[in-house]
């Protein structure tokens, strides 16, 4: 590891001032990726802002402002603590089956809501020092070398000659189906609001930047509006293994319904595309139409028809139309097994 | 298996479990050396060429560090003495990515791993060979001469002739063992003599590689290892970074430790290489096998060859007149393959098994019955009786036990709502061997309370090693089990076997065995007394007044051993869901049914046979060492992407025992149970996916993508 500089701090001003104008330095939240990173000297921060006594844990109902009826889920709240507690249970099962679905049950203990955000990809190119990474060492732009690499893992929407990774967050793509926004602050200029939608973004010609968070910005909390997803929502997870991997395609599905006609629908896939993939498409083929299995299939197809895969991840295409029809039958009627 | 009032054959649990679950086990960088010095290793980042130059001046200027070590100034070393895959930074050239270039040494880890990053190195490349699909067109017959054609009869002639035939090609990809304790080693020289506290499976062939490479005596090496966290063939042959932390302690004149990370272990101890196997089954319409040949293509590294018996089980499994097995090879630029769990025979079963299973529905026949058919009396390979063999048994009591009978023997006709549900069985087979081994037992009276030490230079890989000895010796001695204390994995000790090639059991056993019946004998004679009923050590101490006794014992296998052909036998029952959609494999259910000759101890043994399964398992589908065909690096490095089974992957696991009682292998009748819990799990796995899908995937690992 290379020597760097430790801070602590303990109130939102604090943390924003250390990190004003101090383009290397890093906030430390859970550390489960960070400090990873930093290990294989991927990220190599001057100075990290140990940021996790700061009390933005709460999970509160909102009871004013634009998301009113919502909820707030504090960005230095524990991973576990969000996806067991009784409000997103109730509420926004979506959301806790996503965050289950991630890592495993020592890790969540760690990983924070707001590190979960900011958690990089998972490419083995970008993770290894050895290998050329636009993503790592944007300066130098020494190519990417999982674009014609070893490739399986990798993008199907929205991946740039640069850049193919994609985003590896469950709870990302569950927010994303959820139309959650992500408060932030930094210490000059007022609270901003992003939906996260356009939080995460492509890589175009800056893979280096993973997300619309400006420098010295801090994730205070994220919200998300009422809505009425909570019986017919379901989280499906496509993996190598049962657990304790990442997708290889997951869709977050949710469908609130008049009788068996879809009044809204929430698509969202991860393992696709350098951040949540709103399945926008199929949703709105979904809207207005009965919930069965040829409804589904054609919202799947449509939405899958504009997929760019690479040599190793054809079988995506494939897996990404059945994942949806299965996620959105799931939420439909249930039953998983 | 239990005998009267015998403690050998209980479930006994480990008398180290104690002292692992308070960490108070040591492993080998858990000793508390003072003074010590931390080394971290950095690499080549091309797979093929030469170094051409290599700037260690900020790496050497950065804080606290004491030594930079490369090829310029590493001091010379003996690259033929046993130090298996190169490596000893003895030349600038490059024969793989990954390969060690060099160490640092500096006061804490993290100076020693920042100061790593700051060499500089310049290359020239060559072209490297990394793409096996590419290269195994050019392989060749190896050198080794176990691997050359072994033909009987005419294979080729029957397979052309055959009513019935199978003839597909099985593909089986990299595997790493990792461990969970990756290697380490500390350092301590004293004057002349080194001590290295390492895990090693293999002891005495620790000190002799390490003291022939250093160039020193044999008795100026001493290796401790009393505990190791897994090896499963990684930590048997020793790899340049024992050595290299010796060199290091030596440069710094201090004690060093050295660890390999993670991402490390992939390109330093050794792997499972990828093997292409093409197997021809030819048989009657009545289920009669005619013909079996069993090609393998593989690869070895630039300057090394190992390659691994995948056609094994094919020689032995079945009687067939018509047999041919072959091996060819390719040298690429990779780190040396090296035993791994089942070598051969893993890999080999997969392969013959899938095989078998094809050719079974082929015929319409139950897989069972037509292994039933073909089974020898004798070893086809060499005419040999067996000394006991269990196929049948295995078979037969593991459909009953497993509810064959309700399989649907058509595939896809299982369906449970979203899943496909599908069942496969596949045999396995291991060689047993007893190995020579020496054992020293040392018996202390106060009063009438006895206890008893025996030690040995053997290895316990985590698998009970401790554990069944204390047994043996509590036995053979007339003590009771909490009065024997066992000594292992120490050098200084009497030479032993290691536990390796599923060898350990018998050959510790029946040396503990021997030396505790000597021991008596001795006493015995001490005693110039006649007995009518034999008395035990135990009683010989009181009765004869003796305060401490001790012997040794030079154990050898039985001299008519090599006349039979000594195996352990299983069959492997699996019970698959699959996804209908998204294609993910779960095995619900798994039964292995093994005959291994005498089982020590019924808890331990379970453990090791589950603990092969769980790997199979992970062979049939999730592990695979990804190779970037371009460059030579793994792209597959961390736990995140090398996938061995989770719990969750692994559903309810049965181990049943065959009762035997094979004398001839070895006096005590044990026969090896480390590797055999591997063989045939993975054929057992796909035969259940073709049994639930109707697809029969022959490339493993069998990941989602591959049933869409
Ligand atoms: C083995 C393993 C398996 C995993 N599997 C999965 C999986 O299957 N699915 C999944 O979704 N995730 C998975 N994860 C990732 C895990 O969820 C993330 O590592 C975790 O959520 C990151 O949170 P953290 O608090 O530890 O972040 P940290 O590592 O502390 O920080 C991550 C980044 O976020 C920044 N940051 C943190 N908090 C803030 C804030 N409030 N404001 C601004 N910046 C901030 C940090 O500066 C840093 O750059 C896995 C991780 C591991 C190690």
């Amino acid at each position: 590891m290379r020597p760097f500089k430790f801070t602590t701090v303990s109130d939102i001003s604090s943390a924003t001032k250390s990190v004003a104008g101090k383009p290397n330095a890093r906030f430390l939240a859970g550390g489960t990726n960070l400090l990873d990173l930093m290990k294989e000297d991927v990220e190599r921060p001057e100075e990290l802002i140990d940021i996790t006594r700061l009390s933005l844990i709460q999970i509160k109902p909102l009871t004013e402002g634009a998301n009113k009826g919502g909820i707030s889920i504090g960005a230095l709240g524990k991973n576990t603590n969000a996806a067991n507690h009784p409000l997103i249970r109730q509420n926004y099962p979506l959301l806790a089956q996503a965050i289950l679905a991630g890592a495993s049950g020592q890790i969540r203990n760690m990983a924070t809501n707001g590190g979960n955000l900011l958690q990089r990809t998972r490419c083995p190119y970008f993770y290894d020092v050895a290998m050329p990474c636009n993503k790592r060492e944007p300066g130098e732009q020494p190519g990417c070398g999982a674009r014609e690499g070893i490739n399986r893992m990798h993008a199907i929407f929205g991946w740039s000659e640069k850049c193919v990774a994609v985003h590896p967050s469950d709870m990302a793509v569950a927010l994303a189906a959820l139309d959650a926004v992500v408060k932030v602050r930094s210490a000059s200029g007022p609270e901003r609001i992003i939906a996260l939608a356009d939080f995460h973004r492509l890589p175009e010609d800056r893979p280096e930047i993973d997300t619309n968070l400006r420098p010295g910005e801090l994730i205070t909390a994220i919200e998300l509006p009422k809505n009425r997803f909570a019986e017919k929502s379901y989280y499906l997870k496509v993996r190598d293994r049962s657990s304790y991997a990442f997708a290889l395609i997951s869709v977050a599905a949710a469908l609130e319904l008049d009788g068996n006609r879809i009044v809204q629908a929430r698509i969202a896939l991860g393992g696709v595309a350098h951040k949540p993939w709103r399945a926008l498409k199929a949703e709105q083929l979904l809207v207005g139409q009965e919930a069965t299995e040829v409804n589904f299939k054609r919202a799947a197809e449509a939405e899958m028809a504009d997929a760019k895969p690479l040599e190793h991840n054809a079988f995506k295409v494939e897996l990404g139309k059945r994942s949806i029809v299965r996620a959105l039958q799931v939420a439909f009627t249930g039953n998983r097994s | 298996m239990q005998e009267k009032n015998k403690v050998t054959g209980t479930p006994v649990s480990r008398i180290d479990g104690i002292l692992k679950v308070t960490g108070k086990a040591a492993y080998a960088t858990d000793y508390p050396v003072k003074n010590i010095a931390y080394a971290v290793l950095f690499k080549s980042t091309i797979a093929a060429g030469t170094i051409r130059s290599i700037d260690t001046g900020p790496a050497e200027k950065s804080p606290g560090v004491l030594a930079v070590i490369t090829h310029k100034n590493a001091p010379k070393l003996k690259t033929d003495g046993g130090i298996r895959g190169g490596a000893l930074l003895q030349s600038p050239k490059i024969e793989f990515h990954g390969q060690h270039i060099g160490l640092v040494v500096a006061e804490t880890y993290e100076q020693a791993r920042h100061a790593a990053r700051l060499v500089k190195v310049e290359y020239d490349k060559s072209e490297a060979k990394v793409d096996f699909e590419k290269l195994s067109k050019e392989a060749v017959l190896p050198e080794d001469k176990e691997k050359a054609d072994a033909k009987r009869g005419d294979a080729k002639a029957a397979l052309q002739n055959a009513e019935f035939k199978v003839e597909a090609v099985y593909g089986t990809p990299i595997e790493h063992h990792h461990p969970l304790e990756p290697h380490s080693t500390i350092a301590e020289w004293q004057g002349e003599k080194v001590i290295l506290y390492n895990s090693s499976q293999i002891v005495n062939g620790a000190q002799n590689a390490a003291a022939a490479t250093l160039n020193i005596k044999t008795e100026n090496v001493r290796i401790v290892s009393p505990y190791i966290g897994g090896g499963f063939g990684s930590k048997g042959g020793q790899w340049a970074n024992l050595v290299l932390t010796a060199v290091a302690a030596k440069v710094v004149n201090r004690p060093v430790k050295l660890a390999l990370t993670r991402q490390q272990m992939v390109n330093s101890v050794g792997l499972r290489q990828q093997n292409h196997q093409k197997v021809s089954l030819a048989a009657t319409k009545d289920g009669k096998l005619t013909a079996l040949a069993h090609e393998t293509t593989t690869h070895c590294a630039i300057e090394n060859e190992f390659v691994e018996p995948c056609g094994d089980c094919s020689k032995i499994m079945y009687e067939v007149p018509n047999s041919l097995i072959t091996y060819r090879v390719v040298p690429m630029n990779l780190i040396l393959p090296t035993y791994t769990r089942g070598p051969g025979k893993s890999t080999g079963s997969f392969a013959l098994e899938s095989a078998v299973d094809e050719l079974a529905y082929q015929l319409k026949m139950d897989p069972i019955e037509l292994r039933l058919k073909n089974e020898p009396t004798r070893d086809p390979s060499n005419g040999k009786p067996w000394s006991s063999r269990t196929t049948v048994q295995c078979l037969q009591e593991g459909a009953k036990a497993f509810g064959w009978e309700k399989r649907k023997a058509e595939p896809r006709q299982n369906q449970q709502g979203n899943f496909l549900m599908g069942h496969g069985v596949a045999c396995g087979t291991y060689p047993a061997h007893q190995r020579p081994s020496s054992a020293r037992v040392s018996l202390n009276r106060k009063g009438n309370a006895i206890t008893a030490r025996v030690e040995l230079a053997a290895a316990d890989l985590g698998t009970g090693t401790h554990t069944i000895l204390a047994q043996t010796a509590a036995d053979a001695l007339g003590l009771p089990l909490n009065q024997i204390t066992v000594k292992l994995g120490d050098s200084d000790l009497p030479p032993a076997a290691g536990s390796v090639g599923s060898v350990g059991a018998s050959s510790y056993a029946n040396a503990v065995h021997d030396v505790c019946v000597k021991l008596t004998d001795e006493l015995i004679a001490k005693s110039g007394k006649q007995f009518f009923v034999r008395p035990t050590a135990a009683q010989l101490m009181v009765s004869e007044n003796v305060a401490d006794y001790q012997t040794r014992v030079d154990a050898k296998p039985p001299a008519n051993a090599d006349q039979y052909s000594s195996h352990s036998f299983n069959a492997n029952f699996a019970e698959v869901r699959v996804d209908i959609a998204t294609g993910m494999v779960r095995v619900t259910r798994f039964l292995a049914v093994t005959g291994a000759g005498k089982i020590l101890n019924p808890k331990t043994a379970r453990s090791q046979i589950i603990g092969g399964n769980v790997w199979g398992i992970g062979m049939a589908l999730t592990e695979e060492s990804v190779v970037d065909p371009r460059w030579g690096n793994f792209v597959t490095r961390s736990f995140g992407d090398y996938h061995v089974p989770a719990n969750l992957d692994i559903g309810a696991m049965e181990a049943i025992f065959i009762r035997e009682d094979d004398r001839v292998s070895n006096a005590l009748g044990v026969k090896g149970i480390g590797e055999v819990g591997i063989v045939g799990v993975a054929a057992a796995v796909a035969n259940a996916v073709f049994n639930a899908t109707g697809k029969r995937i022959r490339e493993l690992p069998i990941t989602p993508d591959k049933l869409l």
